[in-house]
């Protein structure tokens, strides 16, 4: 009995140890567990690599009003959403996050990216979890359901309020379909590769299509990040000067 | 290595880090084009989000008082090489600013020098651009 039970173990085992290093999970589907940060090209000129570029957005002539209103009410300010300890919202928290860190972690019915910027959260429904349409609050990020096509994982993000406070200014109709896939970078780095599709009928003319890179970063740790931690810190000492006594 | 970080960070920096950068005010206010040593003494300092905040006691032509400073976000800082109680109360320490446009006291840390000698922080796009600007003149001139 102990002899069979023996190379059964040593089985399992080589099988865990082949799952891991071939990062597939017990499915076979590929894992996008861990911490990822945006993919820099060790060929790229220094300090260049992560800034974004391309044409401008095909937008509407409704849309480019609204865009071209808030940003000549912000601009001179300077003021942002994450002035305010808001979160990017989709499509900035995948395009970026201001340049944080995210943490995937990968269930087979459901996905949660943690964006390290604002504690951002996002969450990806697959199968009996997706989230059905009527129970849907709309928000930032959308509500996001996802497939396995092979081995690419395809995510619908629908539930979108309007946000002309993003690269991709979008409306309340947006769609956006992504669809994940990992490679290997030259010099070994696993790299996840995100290819974008936003489509808005109210906002643009032709669907839009981002490809966005995240680089793995192994045994690699979020930090916290309390945003309103500053605000609370400055009231304080508001109401400590206020109610400091005279001569105390 | 070390290097390869700064770099990255200041990448971010220029490119994307618009958000802790500008959070809960706007950055507008601050020249980052420049880099200003301060040195003092520190009256207090809070390693927080979206901004480290810093009170240091300097003595200058001006004479001797408090200014308040604040920085980058704790989270990039640590990828920049701070770790807790690098900087505490009492220490004797210099940062490196972007000095307000209107050149009252304060800035934007951007890059410290503690009291161990130990320097943590990035170097801002647009001083890496002018960085290699010179460099580029400089080599142009030996040719």
């Amino acid at each position: 009995m102990r002899s069979a039970r023996v190379p059964l173990a040593l089985a399992l085992a080589g099988a865990f140890v082949f799952l891991a290093l071939m990062r597939v999970t017990a499915a076979g589907e590929p894992d996008f567990t861990g911490v990822w940060s945006t993919y820099v090209d060790p060929t790229a000129p220094a300090g260049r690599g992560a800034r974004g570029g391309g044409p401008p957005p095909p937008f509407t002539d409704d849309a480019k009003k609204k865009v071209a209103a808030y940003r000549a009410m912000v601009t001179p300010t300077g003021d942002t959403p994450g002035g305010y300890c808001l979160g990017a919202g989709m499509p900035g928290s995948m395009l970026g996050s201001g340049g944080y860190p995210m943490e995937i972690h990968q269930r087979p019915e459901q996905i949660i990216i943690v964006y390290e910027a604002h504690n951002e959260v996002r969450r990806v429904y697959l199968g009996n979890r997706i989230v059905p349409e009527a129970d849907r609050i709309p928000g930032r990020n959308g509500h996001s359901s996802g497939r396995w096509e092979g081995e690419t994982l395809v995510v619908e993000t629908t539930h979108l309020v309007e946000q002309v406070d993003q690269q991709y200014a979008h409306s309340n109709q947006a769609k956006i379909v992504e669809r994940y896939r990992l490679t290997t970078a030259p010099n070994g780095v696993k790299v996840l590769v995100n290819e974008m599709t936003l489509t808005d009928p109210v906002f643009y003319t032709q669907p839009v299509k981002v490809e966005k890179k995240w680089q793995q970063v192994p045994n690699g740790h979020l930090l916290p990040y309390e945003c309103a931690e500053e605000g609370w810190h400055k009231r304080l000492e508001e109401l400590e000067k206020k109610h400091a006594k005279p001569g105390a | 290595m070390r290097k390869a970080v700064l770099v990255v960070l200041a990448a971010l920096f220029g490119g994307l880090v618009g958000v802790p950068a500008s959070a809960h005010h706007s950055a507008i206010q601050f020249d980052f084009t420049k880099s200003v040593p301060i040195k003092g003494v520190v009256i207090k300092f809070e390693a927080i989000n979206p901004h480290m905040r810093m009170i240091l006691r300097i003595t200058d032509a001006k004479g001797t008082r408090d200014i308040e400073v604040e920085g980058h976000s704790t989270n990039n800082m640590y990828r920049a090489g701070y770790r807790d109680k690098m900087i505490q109360v009492g220490d004797t320490v210099t940062v490196y600013v972007a000095p307000l446009k209107d050149g009252s006291d304060g800035g934007y840390v951007t890059a410290a020098l503690t009291a161990k000698g130990t320097r943590f922080g990035m170097v801002s796009r647009a001083i890496q651009e002018a960085e290699r600007e010179r460099e580029r003149a400089e080599g142009g001139a030996r040719q």
